[in-house]
């Protein structure tokens, strides 16, 4: 009875109120759609009011109202602190702006806006409690319930074959992955639950929970040569690393976003990967601390490896969404130097956390301002976006051009804009941490980097070739035709690339960080 | 005689695991590969059955469940999209569904 007292009484449910109204306002937009005829779009104006009032809301909770501290709630299961509310702000962010170009996106096809914004909302409830997780249980369902949802979402386009291989390539790896991240836990747990790997220090076992992350990190301190806990920990970071998209595990990522339509290409790059990312921070500096010795040159390989290889592939992309995917690879391999360098700091870590944040957030804005302008083009086929079409599109539309090109800036790392100090803090902290050899695998790419991001930008701003009568019939219809129609969703995207420039020159509380 | 020994139950559960990770990597047809992966899931089933009955801890026994309503919701999607996409293209077979390429 005491014992069942003292787990009720560890249920907080006011902590994760955020996710709570996500996943009743997704049902209700899900119940209020059936009301609704085929083609309305006012499930989606509800949807974008209801996140945009929780972000807001949210917002003001952690930082004047209801401080958090760390804490564990629910049996341990979940940890609350103030990162953590940091990443429910980006995964809540995210989420509208998702909405916001999904409300856009799907207004002129023959598609329902209700169970989109469902299924974006619940996907972002589950990131919010992917972060929080402080248990390998809790850990696992999170990170399933978000991946059901994201095969849903890359498959939305029915009528689309492409849509559905790559909603059914995402399944299939994302399936493979979870499994090598489930056997992981399994040899994690078969090593944890019995005593005898505990010898003489018998009274670490009593009454802990073998799954937890407390208890995994006092394990993993104690015996990092063992053999099966290296095999675990090795499969887990596999499973994750499928999810950022980092080197042996990046196969999926050009096909999935290049079928998938455009605002879930935008929240894979940006939710999917920022949760990724944060968990792996967390799992490092917290239960995998113990065998740092043993990842960190295994980091150094994988980061190595992915930067080269997302860079290199994508200067030999026509496409431009799997270009761009290519890109997200080599970011992923930028963050991971982060997290190698948040490794180096060894329990004061929290300089390279904050450079990820900031890293991630800038990420947003540009991946948001790419995507947003990308899916305002009318094309026969949504997936092939190539550099023709963005022709002189600083002409035609000087505002969309401009947003367009301040967020590749911003990607690329161009100095006015926020991409650059991003950038400067990650190598910054690379330097500091003595990671030399990452470090200049980083520049490296980044200079790579340039070259394709500029392709784009030339075609977006000069006039690349002369223009003959003939070749007006080459392409046969204007894909920018409608921009002259849209009035709130202009300046939204318009905001987006003005945050990114007023990031670049004035960092806030971010600056503290050189 | 000898009796069944918690490594046994360990060897099969890799067994299982590997059979269906090849299945993955090597089937062509689509169908099989989604069997593949439960296959592979039940492997893990296996191993946390036996780890959680040898060392007395019924942490591993509940998480098998939870395994297990994952395994059904991937499933159900993943053969809803296969039937969409068999509507398509008239295939299960992943060489005549490739439309994604450079």
């Amino acid at each position: 009875m005491e014992a069942y007292l003292n787990f009720s009484n560890s249920n907080i449910w006011l902590e994760i109120w955020p996710e709570i109204v996500l996943a009743l306002g997704a049902l209700f937009i899900l119940g209020f759609d059936l009301f609704r005829k085929n083609n309305s779009s006012s499930s989606g104006i509800l949807a974008i009011i209801l996140q945009a009032a929780l972000l807001f809301i949210h917002l003001f909770d952690y930082l004047a109202w209801h401080h958090t501290f760390d804490r564990d709630t629910f049996a341990g299961m979940l940890n609350h602190g103030i990162q953590e509310d940091i990443m429910r702000s980006f995964f809540l962010l995210s989420s509208l702006l998702v909405s916001i170009l999904g409300h856009q996106y799907l207004k002129g096809r023959k598609l329902r806006s209700g169970e989109f914004h469902h299924l974006t909302m619940l996907a972002t409830a589950g990131l919010m409690i992917l972060v929080q997780s402080n248990h390998f249980l809790m850990l696992f369902v999170a990170l399933e319930t978000v991946a059901v949802c994201f095969y849903t979402l890359v498959a939305y386009n029915r009528e689309s074959a492409k849509s559905l291989e790559a909603g059914i390539k995402y399944l299939i790896f994302g399936a493979l992955s979870s499994s090598l991240l489930l056997f992981g836990i399994v040899l994690l747990y078969g090593v944890a639950s019995s005593p005898e790997v505990w010898g003489a220090n018998y009274e670490y076992y009593v009454g802990q929970d073998p799954l937890g992350f407390q208890y995994l990190g006092n394990l993993l301190e104690a015996n990092p040569d063992h053999i099966l806990l290296r095999a675990g920990v090795v499969l887990i970071i596999s499973g994750i690393a499928f999810k950022i998209g980092a080197a042996p595990f990046q196969i999926w990522v050009p096909d999935v976003y290049h079928g998938s339509p455009m605002p879930v290409t935008a929240f894979l790059a940006v939710s999917s990967k920022a949760a990724g990312f944060f968990v792996l921070i967390n799992l490092v500096n917290g239960p995998f601390l113990g065998m740092a010795d043993f990842l960190l040159p295994l980091f150094g390989f994988v980061a190595t490896f992915t930067i080269f290889f997302g860079n290199l592939a994508a200067c030999g992309q026509r496409n431009i969404k799997r270009m761009l995917g290519l890109s997200g690879v080599a970011h992923a391999g930028y963050l991971l130097v982060a997290v190698m360098a948040s490794m180096h700091f060894a329990g004061d870590s929290d300089r390279a956390i904050w450079v990820l944040f900031f890293y991630l957030f800038i990420y947003l804005f540009a991946s948001f301002s790419v995507f947003g302008v990308m899916g305002l083009a009318q094309l026969e086929d949504d997936t092939e976006h190539e550099f023709s079409h963005y022709e002189n599109l600083a002409k035609k539309h000087p505002w969309m051009g401009f947003v367009l090109v301040s967020g590749i800036g911003s990607l690329a790392g161009i100095p006015p804009f926020a991409g650059f100090v991003a950038k400067l803090l990650l190598i910054s902290v690379a330097y500091e941490a003595n990671l030399y050899f990452s470090l200049a695998a980083l520049v490296i790419g980044v200079a790579i980097s340039i070259y394709y991001y500029f392709g784009w930008i030339r075609e977006i701003t000069f006039h690349p070739r002369p223009s003959f009568k003939d070749d007006e019939n080459v392409h046969a219809k204007d894909p920018w035709l409608q921009l002259s129609r849209i009035g709130i969703f202009k300046l939204c995207m318009l905001s987006l690339a003005v945050i990114s420039i007023i990031l670049g020159l004035w960092q806030g509380p971010f600056g503290d960080a050189f | 005689m000898e009796s069944v020994t918690p490594q046994h139950f360990l060897v099969l559960a890799f067994l299982l695991f590997g059979v269906g990770f090849l299945g993955v990597v090597l089937r062509r047809n689509l169908l099989l590969v989604l069997m593949s992966l439960e296959l592979m899931l039940n492997g893990v089933n296996v191993a946390l059955v036996s780890f959680s009955r040898t060392s007395l801890n019924l942490d591993g026994s509940l998480f098998v469940f939870f395994i297990m309503t994952v395994a059904a919701t991937e499933v159900a999607v993943g053969l809803a999209l296969l039937v969409a996409l068999f509507k398509k293209r008239q295939s299960v077979f992943s060489e005549d569904i490739s439309l994604l390429k450079n």
